[in-house]
């Protein structure tokens, strides 16, 4: 409602004196805007910066300029329509397209320091440099983390990736109840694990809502009338009847139960709000947690499928890490190396206990073998913390 | 008057304190709006990715008529997602350019993709020669589905995306010169409009309250132009670009025109400038 404030009838003069309040503010915020321009561009006399697309090249054809945002003037001198585009290797940074020849368009770029490329006309003419230097503004921005609107990318990504796993989930639950509803109890059990891995990829955000979690992934050790307890369900009660039991009979209303939390979860992650800490800090979280007790005690008693899900697990977590690396500042020293160093290294202690299409039984992992992988997940743990520190998220 | 003067600043300040803390909201409402887009974006390259393989199937097998009649439809997904697409510089050639970007023009054999094909189709109308060029392009828009399929899209490539695809209609489509061998052009604008028209329907629940004014006349012009442009709806598609009237061209052009600029606002609207 607070919209319409302004809707009701305003005497004439004071209607006018806004006008000319406003307009004073706008020059006013104009004359500013134009001062930090000019002193952010000092020592670069022209603040528009002109090129001619000619036939063969561009002019000029190599341009230095101080880190910051520039306006380009792009003049097509040749007889045919023209694109121009500064290039960040294969990437578009900007484009100015159908620029009709004869005729000048503008194009504002926010540049970082490095070397660019510019596109001059054909696609067979050489291109011209754009070497953009490191000014004080710019060393300031590598220094400080990134602004909020560096987030929205990744965050959008991560909940694509939430969505897509969320499907994923639904739909290998469902497989797995059809699988226990017909009695296939083989069926069923080549089922379970590939069921419980979307589940393991976006863990790190599922466990954030306890209700779920203690009805989708309990285990009997917790409970404590163990395999007997009401309270056992979801997966690892699934788990236990198939390869324990050895039996369906038991597990259609646990299946459904499972089925119905799986959708649950799903409509949650697509609801919820992300913020900018729960990509790296959501992953040195699950990282820490898994390090800290999972991955040495075993979690899939019956099936001993563990290194699959911690396969899962590290596929999710590799996924945030992944999205925020690019937003690592640029004076981080070797940060991102550090960054994929660790994940390769856990990757690799996973690999080492390959078997055939898949792991070997986490039975046969002996607890030097186990805390070999946790060592590697808490390295990866430490490093994001580092990560979420330089982006100012610690 | 003094006082009144002040009201009046104070006035404007509110609003303008409103305006500022509004767009500072904005900034990760954007990641839904976004996320959206990122699925509407992977389910046109899946698209792109068929289409493209029953094209290029098609001129491989020799079948002239058969590739014609897939081309145009082909391309609408790629026309849809163009503001990402074109982020790769050297997709955007292997796939897009025209025989323009080519010293010689068409006799360039450098001269790939798209347009290259519908030059050899209609002008020729022949298959000769072009299974090497269909070859290369369904390998170029798998290798753009891939390369898009983890990425992270740049949210003001998005959101400018749709002010950018109303200016490729205005300059390349209303003209005819995109498809100038096969005039299919209408198609073409029916996918850049799709893809506008997206952006434009994600990011307006968040500038709805704040500026209904703009949000309807946004909205009206989409509806001119699909209107206008259902016209020429025929079967699956739509007419030659040879039987666009004059008077229709002018009520696209205006309409278009007017979209390109309104919604290249959006990027300063939604605090991405």
């Amino acid at each position: 409602m607070s919209d319409e404030r302004g809707a009701g009838p305003v005497p004439s003069r004071l209607m006018r004196l806004a006008v000319v309040g406003a307009a004073c503010l706008a020059v006013a915020s104009g004359g500013l805007f134009y001062y930090a321009t000019v002193s952010r561009q000092s020592g670069n006399a022209a603040a528009v910066i002109k090129v001619e697309v000619g036939a063969k090249a561009c002019t000029p054809n190599a341009l230095t300029l101080p880190a910051g945002r520039h306006v380009f003037e792009i003049h097509n001198t040749s007889d045919r329509p023209v694109e121009w585009e500064i290039l960040d290797g294969i990437m578009v940074l900007e484009e100015r397209e159908n620029i009709v020849p004869g005729l000048r368009q503008t194009l504002a770029a926010n540049l970082k320091p490095g070397q660019y490329q510019i596109t001059c006309g054909l696609l067979s003419n050489p291109r011209g440099s754009l070497t953009v230097t490191a000014n004080a503004a710019s060393d300031a921005a590598a220094a400080t983390g990134p602004d909020l609107k560096a987030f929205i990318g990744p965050l959008s990504e991560y909940k694509v990736f939430l969505a897509m796993q969320g499907a994923s989930l639904v739909a290998a639950t469902e497989k797995l109840a059809e699988a226990v509803k017909s009695g296939d109890l083989e069926g069923a059990r080549a089922l379970y694990e590939p069921s419980r891995l979307p589940y393991r990829r976006v863990e790190a955000v599922a466990m954030r809502w306890a209700d779920l979690q203690t009805a989708i992934d309990p285990v009997a050790d917790y409970l404590e009338r163990r395999e007997k307890d009401d309270h056992f369900t979801g997966y690892h009660r699934l788990e236990y009847g198939l390869f324990a039991a050895n039996e369906t009979a038991s597990l259609v209303s646990v299946a459904d139960k499972l089925v119905a939390d799986a959708n649950e979860l799903k409509a949650r992650m697509r609801s919820m709000k992300l913020a900018p800490d729960d990509l790296s800090g959501g992953a040195a979280r699950l990282a820490r947690r898994l390090a800290d007790g999972k991955i040495e005690s075993g979690e899939n008693a019956y099936a001993h499928s563990d290194l699959a899900d911690l396969n899962a697990s590290l596929t999710g977590i590799a996924k945030m890490a992944g999205l925020v690396r690019p937003l690592i500042p640029d004076g981080s020293g070797d940060l991102a190396q550090e960054l994929d160093a660790r994940l390769k290294a856990a990757r690799l202690s996973l690999d080492a206990l390959k078997s055939g299409d898949g792991y070997v039984a986490y039975d046969k992992v002996d607890v030097a073998g186990r805390r070999t992988i946790a060592e590697t997940f808490r390295a990866l743990a430490d490093t994001l913390d580092k990560v979420s520190n330089r982006l100012s998220l610690g | 008057m003094r006082l009144k003067y002040l009201l009046a600043v104070t006035a404007l300040m509110s609003t303008l304190g409103g305006t500022a803390y509004a767009q500072q909201n904005t900034t990760l409402d954007l990641v839904e709006p976004i996320a959206e887009y990122k699925i509407y974006v992977s389910e046109k390259l899946q698209q792109l990715v068929t289409d493209t393989k029953a094209f290029t199937d098609a001129i491989k097998a020799g079948n002239v008529d058969k590739a014609k009649s897939l081309f145009a439809p082909t391309r609408m997904s790629y026309e849809a997602i163009e503001p990402i697409a074109e982020l790769f510089s050297d997709l955007d050639a292997a796939i897009d350019s025209r025989a323009d970007d080519y010293e010689n023009g068409e006799k360039n054999p450098e001269f790939p993709g798209f347009h290259r094909l519908e030059y050899g189709l209609w002008e020729k109308n022949s298959t000769d020669g072009l299974a090497p060029i269909a070859d290369k392009l369904l390998a170029d828009v798998t290798l753009l589905h891939q390369r898009i399929t983890d990425m992270a899209l740049p949210p003001e490539k998005v959101v400018g995306g749709a002010a950018a695809l109303m200016e490729e209609v205005a300059a390349t489509k209303i003209s005819g010169e995109e498809d100038r061998y096969s005039h299919t052009d209408l198609w073409d604008f029916k996918g850049n409009f799709d893809g506008s028209e997206k952006i434009f329907i994600l990011v307006r629940p968040l500038i709805e309250k704040n500026d209904p004014a703009f949000v309807k006349k946004v909205a009206d012009n989409f509806n001119t132009v699909g209107t206008t442009l259902a016209k020429y709806k025929s079967g699956d598609g739509y007419q030659s670009y040879d039987k666009l009237t004059d008077d229709d061209r002018k009520v696209l052009a205006s309409a278009v025109n007017t979209l390109a600029e309104d919604l290249a606002t959006l990027r300063g609207k939604l605090g991405l400038n």
